[in-house]
């Protein structure tokens, strides 16, 4: 014993070492590229900071920036237009990406045109996906109105009538996201294991019955994940809506994202656009942390995880 | 009698599939086919009439369309093989050595993937600027390498898990380093995964917008994303135009895509569900 331990620990130690060596890279990159900015993003939320006018200096204000986002008007209305994206495009996503999920999941003879119907949305860079169902959506020749128009139904001003502008926004968001969510419930759905069905089948049991008491509760913790990741994204959802009204009409459809990128880069108010970005990120960090303590769950059971 | 019906009915549920998620893209297609005077007519056409090609000519010619390409290419590629190397380190460092509090960096690692990218765009436009990288490829290479960081470990890890640790012992008995094993034995047998992570941080570096918008503001160092936006006039929207501009853009990421479907699947709920 005595004789091992000690070349034992050298080996282990070296390893430990070799270890932090690999890690380091990671490590290095991680703290340029994420770690530092979000201190210094903290950090500048308390000063006054104009970009463009740096004679001004950059005086330290404490919560004035905190406390000028709780009486804008600006702010409350892109974090309303944020949560109602959030709320419509979540469960939306969810519905159509289980749908597809199902539709996927039949035996076809060839995949590929099924598996790449799933993976080209989510290959589509989102800002394109937004240019495109702007053109959808457009009043003449778009194609939503001329299918309305055909079916005998006046035009819609979908893009400057505000809350037919949050609509088509959704849908395009819906459309954009229910793939990712299809291809990671497809996964879930392939997990499940056919002697369930089988034994079902046995017992007489409907299409529905089957959906109802085996699909859907072993497809639980896939439709967790998914949810939650649909979330995240939802929160920050900025290219579709910058893609398809710029915001508008007005700030109707602009998000918290969108009111933050353009505090900073358009205005320069670099302070205030801190204050904003510290806000969105404790939002998103909330919502990041019931996913993490969620999986960490899971994978101690040893379900899901 | 119920055979053929069940038949019609999977053709069915693929058509729908299919039809959602390629039919943006064909509509982008027949547009960008379409003359301007076609584009206007009404109703409107479904099909082109008369297929040209002159608005792919004037998609290059009215901006640096080639240009956005190369610069879309050079930073997609570069942030890729950062990424790679770095999170093959990591990924190895995580599943083989003994390090300590694994679970908590594993955490860490998820919770930088689920970071609200605006957030850290705001001072990371200061610190480029700061440090004079605005408008250098750099600027976009270094983010984009981070914010892939940690699918590309999670899917590397994945794959290391499932080479047997007998074959490294085996090569370091007969002589060599753990360096070399896992040059020698742990990469050309993970190659899949390698392979897997860096088309999901590809196409993650080809798609994104947000920080290519504030990193680049001149013409010239714009990546597509944010170049096809420049095709809009201050009123006019010339479709025919910003469709062909789209379509070239497409098309690469595209074909990666089809090339590769199974591989980018499996690394995508890797990713996810397994997470």
């Amino acid at each position: 014993m005595l004789e091992v331990s000690p070349t034992l620990s050298r080996r282990s130690l070296s390893e430990r070492g070799l270890g932090f060596v690999l890690l380091a890279p990671a490590a290095l990159l991680l703290l340029l590229i994420v770690v530092y900015p979000i201190t210094a993003l903290v950090w500048n939320s308390f000063f006054d900071i104009h970009l463009a006018e740096p004679w001004r200096g950059e005086p330290f204000v404490g919560i004035e920036n905190y406390r000028r986002a709780f009486e804008d008007a600006r702010f409350w209305s892109s974090l309303g237009t944020t949560v109602v994206y959030t709320v419509v495009t979540v469960p939306g996503a969810l519905l159509v990406g289980l749908g597809l999920a199902l539709l996927a999941n039949m035996p076809f003879r060839h995949k590929w045109p099924v598996r790449l119907g799933l993976l080209l949305p989510w290959a589509l860079p989102l800002v394109f996906s937004g240019l495109i169902f702007r053109w959808f959506f457009e009043y003449r020749q778009g194609i939503v109105n001329d299918v309305l128009v055909r079916l005998g139904v006046e035009p819609l001003a979908w893009l400057t009538e505000p809350h037919l502008a949050i609509a088509a926004i959704c849908f395009a968001i819906v459309w954009k996201s229910s793939s990712f969510m299809a291809l990671m419930l497809l996964a879930g759905l392939q997990t499940i294991p056919r002697e369930l069905y089988e034994a079902a089948e046995v017992d007489g049991a409907t299409r529905w019955q089957k959906f109802v008491s085996i699909t859907l509760p072993m497809l639980r913790p896939a439709i967790f994940v998914a949810l939650i990741f649909r979330t995240i994204t939802a929160i920050q959802t900025f290219d579709i809506p910058y893609a398809m009204t710029g915001g508008g009409p007005g700030d109707s459809t602009e998000t918290l994202a969108m009111y933050i990128q353009k505090t900073t880069l358009d205005f320069l108010d670099f302070g205030y656009g801190s204050a904003l970005a510290t806000i969105m990120f404790v939002v998103s960090m909330i919502a990041t942390s019931s996913y993490l303590r969620y999986t960490r769950r899971s994978a101690g059971r040893g379900t899901g995880g | 009698m119920r055979l053929p019906k069940r038949r019609a009915m999977v053709w069915l549920a693929g058509l729908i599939v299919a039809v959602n998620g390629f039919f943006p893209a064909l509509w982008i297609l027949a547009t960008s086919l379409k003359t301007e005077t076609e584009l206007m007519a009404y109703p409107i056409s479904y099909l082109p009439a008369a297929p040209t090609l002159a608005n792919y000519v004037q998609a290059f010619t009215e901006q640096p369309l080639l240009r956005f390409l190369w610069n879309s290419f050079v930073v997609a590629s570069l942030s890729t093989a950062l990424c790679v190397l770095v999170s093959a380190c990591a990924a190895y460092a995580l599943t083989r050595l003994r390090v300590p509090r694994r679970d908590l960096i594993m955490a860490g690692l998820m919770a930088v993937a689920m970071f609200p990218l605006i957030s850290l765009m705001v001072p990371l436009f200061k610190v480029m600027r700061d440090l004079g990288l605005l408008n250098t490829y750099l600027a976009l290479i270094l983010p984009y390498a981070v914010l892939s960081m940690p699918v590309c470990t999670l899917v590397m890890a994945s794959f290391f898990q499932d080479i047997p640790e007998d074959l490294e012992s085996a090569a370091m008995v007969d002589g060599c380093s753990r360096v070399g094993a896992l040059f020698r034995i742990v990469v050309p047998l993970s190659a899949p995964g390698v392979f897997t992570a860096a088309i999901l941080a590809f196409v993650n570096a080809w798609d994104e917008f947000l920080l290519a918008l504030t990193m680049m503001n001149r013409v010239s160092m714009r990546t597509l994303s944010v170049g096809i936006t420049l095709y809009q006039g201050e009123y006019a929207f010339p479709w025919p135009l910003i469709s062909a501009a789209l379509i070239v853009a497409i098309v690469p990421i595209s074909i990666l895509i089809a090339l590769f479907q199974e591989r980018v699947v499996g690394g995508l709920t890797a990713g996810g569900v397994k997470g």
